[in-house]
């Protein structure tokens, strides 16, 4: 059993004949209306029709060409691992060990730089070096402040004359 | 194959990375209060200072350098402070941190609670520091820092 809408589909279309069509027909309300609407429905059809025909193609053999040499191509790309039986590698075993050999050497030559710059190269390195001193001058204000280097035994001396004199006792351990 | 050949050159380069960048042992820092006077019969000198002997001797003419008080500290971090003290002398180390050649040290000098001196310095590890310190009775006071 069709509804109103598919037979009305229909009667546009004109698929509608014999008691059917005359049925509905009957069953139109506003029958001069209907047919207006199906005149106009087919103006509109027939325009979208005309408006909306692709564009016919200027170069269809040479599209044709290009398209079935892509295809043969993609077709060749996935077919070549699995006749050769091979697995897909990022880089062969040989450039990967030249890689590595390469790497190693241009860091051991940094690591050689970095290391020379950091190792005291000035003998005063190897010394201790006082950076400054200062004596509390309540307590002792007559004290005076001086350094060297003993450099047989590379003994850095700092040597404050003017401390106030003690008594043995405070020799005590 | 190649994931072998990527762990061996990781490997690698972790060893020489490691050994390249690898931190310093840790070491100890001897800290002495000497005090040095002249006798008949001198004892023996202590082993922390028998490297430095003849320095201590040609520059201070004593002919004995008994310990009345050590300490010491093996740095961990190079950053670390510690006290060295006899009955009436106290010298506080503090180090700020290791330098290429040794550690800097920031060093106080007390007598009993008076600070006597206070001094900075970059303690190198091939070079022993002596502070001249008081006169006390007939001898004289020293303050030794050695990197052992």
């Amino acid at each position: 059993m069709k509804t109103f809408e598919e037979k009305w589909t229909a009667w546009l279309d004109g698929e509608l004949s014999g008691d059917e069509l005359s049925q509905f027909e009957a069953s139109l309300p506003d029958k001069a209306a209907a047919e207006q609407e199906k005149r106009d429905a087919k103006k509109l059809g027939a325009f979208l029709k005309e408006q909306l025909q692709g564009r016919a193609m200027g170069n269809e053999e040479f599209f044709h060409h290009q398209l079935r040499e892509r295809i043969a191509g993609d077709a060749r790309a996935e077919n070549v691992p699995e006749k050769a039986g091979a697995k897909p590698s990022l880089w062969p075993l040989g450039r990967l060990i030249w890689a590595g050999a390469t790497s190693l050497a241009i860091f051991l030559v940094c690591a050689v730089f970095v290391m020379r710059e950091k190792s005291p190269n000035d003998q005063s390195q190897y010394l201790t070096q006082i950076l400054n001193a200062r004596v509390d001058p309540a307590v002792s204000p007559n004290a005076t402040i001086s350094m060297f280097e003993a450099n047989e035994e590379k003994v850095t001396v700092l040597w404050v004359e003017g401390l106030q004199s003690l008594p043995s006792e405070y020799a005590t351990k | 194959m190649q994931r072998r050949s990527l762990f061996l050159i990781g490997v690698s380069l972790a060893l020489v990375l490691g050994g390249a960048v690898s931190a310093p042992a840790a070491q100890t820092v001897w800290s002495g209060l000497v005090m040095a006077n002249n006798v008949a019969q001198p004892d023996a000198i202590p082993p922390e200072l028998q490297r430095i002997q003849g320095t201590l001797k040609a520059l201070f003419g004593y002919n004995q350098f008994k310990l009345i008080g050590q300490s010491q500290k093996t740095l961990a971090t190079g950053a670390e402070d510690w006290l060295a003290s006899s009955k009436y002398f106290s010298l506080h180390v503090d180090s700020k941190g290791e330098t290429p050649a040794g550690y800097l040290l920031n060093l106080k000098l007390f007598q009993e609670k008076n600070m006597l001196l206070e001094t900075e310095a970059k303690l190198s590890k091939a070079s022993p520091l002596v502070i001249k310190g008081p006169q006390v009775g007939d001898g004289q006071l020293l303050f030794v820092l050695v990197v052992q």
